[in-house]
């Protein structure tokens, strides 16, 4: 095979992709005449590219259904990969090893630690709508350009906080909640309202459901994003009611369509200008002359209740359901644990969440302790997305404090189908077997590559990992083998998902070696010593493999 | 930041690419002689109008009265729409195939959907390209058990070209076997095969683990190795391919592009799908939905020129799905919201240029006020079975795991031939599979002989074992009962003169 030479067209070209994000704009948001402009906008900006859609299952294998807490004997550095694999971004050797010297309840305690509230990325996020009225084109342009900084600004931060995270789970939950009510910026239009959305993720995600799906549901991004601004009475729009029992309470089959007509009736007279709402979380009411003129007061019938429901009302109508706690249980599960669902493992999630009145944590706490978790079958099953695969690597290599090349993260996460705050559509991302096909597998390579060689698509750097520090954190003279031989068995233990084959372990040492006999290779070498380059190589034949996909 | 430096950095990224040193690839991989009934040379174009194509505003009813009351702001006046019959208009931004509708190469099916049409985007599209009951719910894609039903062996017997191509956004689910998926995901064919050589190296042969995380290291290992085999037939395709037509500049008009290249340039894939999105018009539909309509009839008249020109165009036909169509009544919002049956368009020379079927019975509609389906979508694929690729009904009939009537949409059905007895011992892949609680798996015997068929669990135990004594020579099929099973993996391994096969079967309860 000759070296082709690239010439013509490439797969970045801007007309060779879908753009929904132009089909499902507001012709009215925020103003008809912005709407316009802002349309125009849009068009000239590259698309988005979104991965393929599917619902790859796996068949089952025989999977221990045991809920009992794992044994203390079973929490080892394999089972300490798998939880913090799933949970957070990133795990290091030292994050494993001090995870396993401690014991695995107080691991997913520390997971499920409250954090402190996150500095917000500028100063922008309270900030009001311009009056759109008084600004000429040209200022309409520059405040779109603007917000479009600032909604890109915003998703450098959030994938920055994933690499830098500390072993908890907040930021894990901030994207589980991302995908679970996606919501996409370009619809949305004001960043503010994104931010606060994010913010609600952070602040309510591991609290209480009913909570944060009141935070969601009436803050100005998902009123905008489903169309329940403006909904009137005489009028109202189905669409939001449909995606409320379909995807965020009760899943598909489980209502009818006169329960979301009805329902819908219930969602009017809520308004939002962007930034703030007409709604009062206190008095779980809406106000001002939109409630009163546009709200429908009559009764509602809505699974069999009737009543003159307000859209809380029905809230607490869905929340009542069982199915509901079934529904979040299965997206958690196929989330953290598996896209192939085991129902009775799900049902006695659903049962803990039901019982803590929709309490998140404790039903957590309940999955990370179960033996079901720690299944062997479950060991890098989990194909890692875009989102998690990039910023892990940075952390794991001990890269988290450079600064990257502007757009370095976003530009290589929306190559690979996963831009952060431009969800595909309402049903969030598909994820599983969909993140990987022909296009996306060899630039996952490419991207990954960079932090070992300096050179990406996306940007170039002048650091590179360190690889005389990561061998020196994962070197123990108390531990078997010679150093190189630990080297690679501890890079395999926190890179690749399943567990190291004789055969690759072999393969591996020999890269490691390069002719040299195992002994040969020290841990004290110094810095420059051309052992190092050979770890290097290492480092990018690991990257190239399929392994590393899975977490 | 400046997301145009986006594009940019596609400059970086053809430069970085070149940098890269290509590995030797191991290949060791079987290229086995085709083992399928695959003998024809055609080609169907299956395009996704993606959200649910409205279906009265495609193909216009222009007598009926019901139509105009019920779309006030929408309708489309009989003086707007292109004539095609007393009662039948085409959309206006048809209008660049209508010169091949006048020359018999358009034709249209009324009424395509299903019984009990689910209104769910994201379900009824999983049913389309499952070629599932509404009620049915299937792992494996259509187009996935057909290959499976043709190469039994897939991923291990690789065909030399791959046998579906995917673009961008497509589902992937409809090329999903139960154990892989025979689509292959195309963008640009030169710039794919470099990135793809340059960060490939060749895995060892250590066998994934029996686990959850096994099989998806298989599933990654796969594509991996396919990708790299496939990438380079296909940037070899686009490169002998030509266009002799303009295309519009557009997502779709792209796609047709390069299918038309690649058909062109001797690529052996019979099934293209491709994909155009944003027909889920809930709000302002007129302009949104007579710009795709523009695009994508634009882009069918170049494809159909282009294969003209290029004396292929009897090899080709192109047919429209959409997940569902639209509600009768324009809504609030001056759209239309998810309904069921719609049209299906089909194009080429090699087609029945009619109109199958009627104008939906706006008087007539069903409980949700939907119109009748008249047509099941799966007998238009399963008429682009047997008709278009000249396959048995009993191919069609396993992959749907019924049968449907045919539709005479085809011009020159193939003559279906007897199968041809394969000259080896062979076990095919089990259908349902997973199942619950009977498969049934079929095998082929080059002579007469007794046969066994053992079930051994993943443990290896011996679940049963059925002497089923002389057997003739062909096809046999065995029905394995698992209702007293518990859930999980198994396999059933037929063993005649000697010689054993193994296909895993997966028993979910």
């Amino acid at each position: 095979m000759a070296e082709q030479p690239l010439t013509r067209r490439n797969f970045l070209k801007g007309k060779t992709k879908p753009r929904p994000e132009l089909d499902r704009l507001n012709p009215e948001w925020p103003t008809q005449r912005v709407a316009k402009l802002y349309r125009k906008f849009l068009e000239k900006q590259p698309p988005f590219y979104h991965p393929p859609i599917s619902e790859e299952v796996a068949p089952p294998l025989t999977v221990t259904a045991s809920l009992n807490s794992m044994r203390d004997v079973d929490w080892d550095q394999s089972a300490a990969v798998h939880l913090l694999g799933r949970t957070m971004f990133g795990s290091t050797y030292t994050d494993i090893n001090n995870s396993t010297s401690d014991s695995l309840s107080n691991t997913v305690n520390t997971l499920l630690q409250e954090l402190e509230t996150a500095e917000p990325p500028g100063d922008w996020v309270n900030e009001p709508p311009p009056a759109w009225d008084q600004l000429t084109y040209d200022e309409v342009q520059a405040v779109m350009e603007q917000y479009r900084e600032r909604m890109w600004q915003m998703a450098n931060w959030w994938i920055v906080r994933m690499t830098q995270n500390p072993i908890n789970i907040t930021e894990q939950m901030s994207l589980f909640w991302h995908n679970f009510f996606a919501t996409a910026q370009s619809k949305v239009f004001y960043p503010q309202a994104m931010y606060e959305q994010n913010a609600v993720f952070r602040q309510y995600g591991l609290g209480n459901f009913k909570e944060l799906l009141r935070r969601v549901i009436f803050g100005p991004a998902m009123m905008i994003w489903l169309d329940i601004h403006r909904s009137k009475k005489h009028n109202p729009n189905e669409n939001f009611s449909r995606e409320l029992m379909e995807l965020f309470t009760l899943g598909v089959d489980n209502y009818t369509q006169v329960d979301i007509e009805e329902a819908s009736r219930a969602f009017t007279g809520y308004v939002t200008n962007g930034v703030e709402t007409n709604y009062d979380y206190e008095n779980q009411t809406g106000s001002w002359f939109w409630w009163d003129e546009w709200h429908d007061f009559e009764d509602k019938t809505v699974l069999g209740q009737t009543g003159p429901w307000t859209g809380d009302d029905i809230i607490n109508i869905l929340l009542e359901q069982e199915e509901c706690a079934v529904h979040i249980c299965r997206r958690i599960y196929k989330w953290f644990v598996y896209d192939y669902i085991h129902e009775p493992v799900v049902e006695a999630m659903a049962f803990v969440l039901r019982e803590n009145d929709y309490e998140l944590r404790p039903a957590l706490e309940f999955l990370f302790n179960t033996e079901h978790f720690y299944d062997s079958n479950f060991r890098g099953a989990n194909i890692q997305s875009p989102m998690s695969l990039l910023p892990g690597l940075v952390r794991k290599f001990g890269m988290e404090e450079f600064t990257y090349p502007e757009g370095f993260f976003l530009r290589s996460v929306e190559f690979l189908g996963m831009t952060p705050l431009e969800p595909p559509d309402v049903n969030g991302w598909t994820g599983y077997r969909s993140w990987i096909n022909s296009i996306t597998l060899p630039v996952r390579k490419l991207v990954n590559s960079a932090l070992v060689t300096g050179f990406s698509p996306f940007g170039n750097f002048d650091f590179m990992v360190d690889v005389r520090s990561m061998a020196q954190t994962m070197y123990d003279s108390d531990d078997d083998g010679y150093a190189s031989e630990q080297i690679v068995r501890k890079l395999a233990l926190v890179l690749f998902g399943v567990p190291l084959s004789d055969i690759l372990e072999t393969k591996m040492l020999d890269i490691l070696l390069d002719g040299a006999e195992p002994y040969d290779w020290s841990i004290n070498a110094p810095i420059g010593d051309a052992q190092w380059n050979r770890m290097k190589d290492l480092l990018l034949y690991m990257i190239k493999l399929p392994e590393i996909q899975l977490s | 930041m400046k997301r145009r430096d986006f594009i940019k950095t596609s400059m970086v990224l053809s430069a970085f690419g070149k940098q890269l040193p290509l590995m030797a690839v191991g290949r060791n991989r079987r290229q086995l002689g085709r083992t399928s009934q695959w003998e024809t040379d055609r080609v169907v174009i299956l395009i996704k109008l993606n959200g649910g194509n409205d279906g009265l505003n495609t193909i216009i009813p222009i007598e009926d009265d019901i139509y105009y009351e019920a779309r006030p702001t929408l309708a489309i006046s009989p003086g707007q729409s292109l004539s095609v019959n007393d009662t039948t208009g085409f959309h206006p931004s048809l209008g660049p195939i209508y010169p091949f509708y006048q020359n018999g190469q358009v034709g249209i099916i009324q009424g395509v959907g299903y019984q009990q049409g689910n209104l769910s985007h994201f379900r009824s599209s999983d049913i389309w390209v499952t070629g599932s009951d509404a009620n049915e719910h299937l792992l494996t894609g259509w187009l996935g058990r057909l290959f499976e039903n043709e190469y039994p062996d897939f991923p291990d017997g690789v065909p030399e070209h791959p046998l579906a191509i995917q673009f961008n956004s497509a589902n992937l689910l409809e090329f999903r076997t139960s154990e892989s998926n025979v689509g292959m995901m195309v963008f640009d064919p030169e710039t794919m095969y470099a990135i793809i050589s340059g960060n490939y190296v060749p895995g060892e042969d250590d066998p994934a683990p029996e686990s959850y995380g096994g099989d998806e290291l298989a599933y990654i290992r796969e594509i991996d190795t396919l990708s790299m085999e496939y990438s380079e037939v296909i940037y070899d395709s686009a490169l002998a391919g030509i266009n002799t037509m303009e295309y519009p500049d557009n997502n779709i008009g792209y796609q047709m592009a390069l299918t038309s290249k690649l058909i062109s340039g001797g690529l052996g894939t019979p099934v293209y799908r491709l994909y155009q999105p944003g027909y889920d018009t809930h709000a302002n539909q007129a302009n949104n939905h007579a710009n795709l309509l523009q695009d994508v009839s634009g882009s069918i008249a170049a494809f159909l020129q282009d294969m003209a020109n290029q004396d292929l165009q009897d090899r080709v036909m192109v047919v429209t799905t959409s997940e569902f169509g639209r509600r009768v009544y324009e809504n609030g919002s001056f759209g239309t919201d998810h309904g069921t049956s719609a049209p299906c368009l089909f194009f080429g020379s090699n087609i029945v240029p009619d109109i199958f079927g009627n104008h939906p019975d706006l008087t007539n509609l069903n409980n949700n006020n939907n119109m009748q389906v008249q047509y099941d979508f799966r007998q238009i694929y399963s008429t682009l079975i047997t008709d278009w690729f000249g396959l048995a009904e009993s191919v069609a009939q396993n992959v749907f795991a019924q049968s449907f009537d045919s539709i005479p949409f085809v011009q020159e059905p193939l003559s279906v031939k007897p199968p041809v007895l394969p000259a080896h011992f062979k076990v095919h892949a089990a259908f349902p599979n997973p199942f619950n609680p009977t498969t049934v798996i079929g095998y082929t015997l080059p002579a007469a002989g007794n046969v066994n068929i053992r079930i051994v669990d993943s443990r290896g135990r011996l679940i049963q074992n059925n002497h089923l004594g002389p057997i003739s020579k062909g096809h046999h099929t065995f029905r394995i009962e698992g209702k007293t099973w518990a859930s999980g993996t198994y396999f059933a391994q037929v063993e005649t003169g000697g010689t054993a096969l193994t296909q895993k079967i997966t028993l979910v309860k």
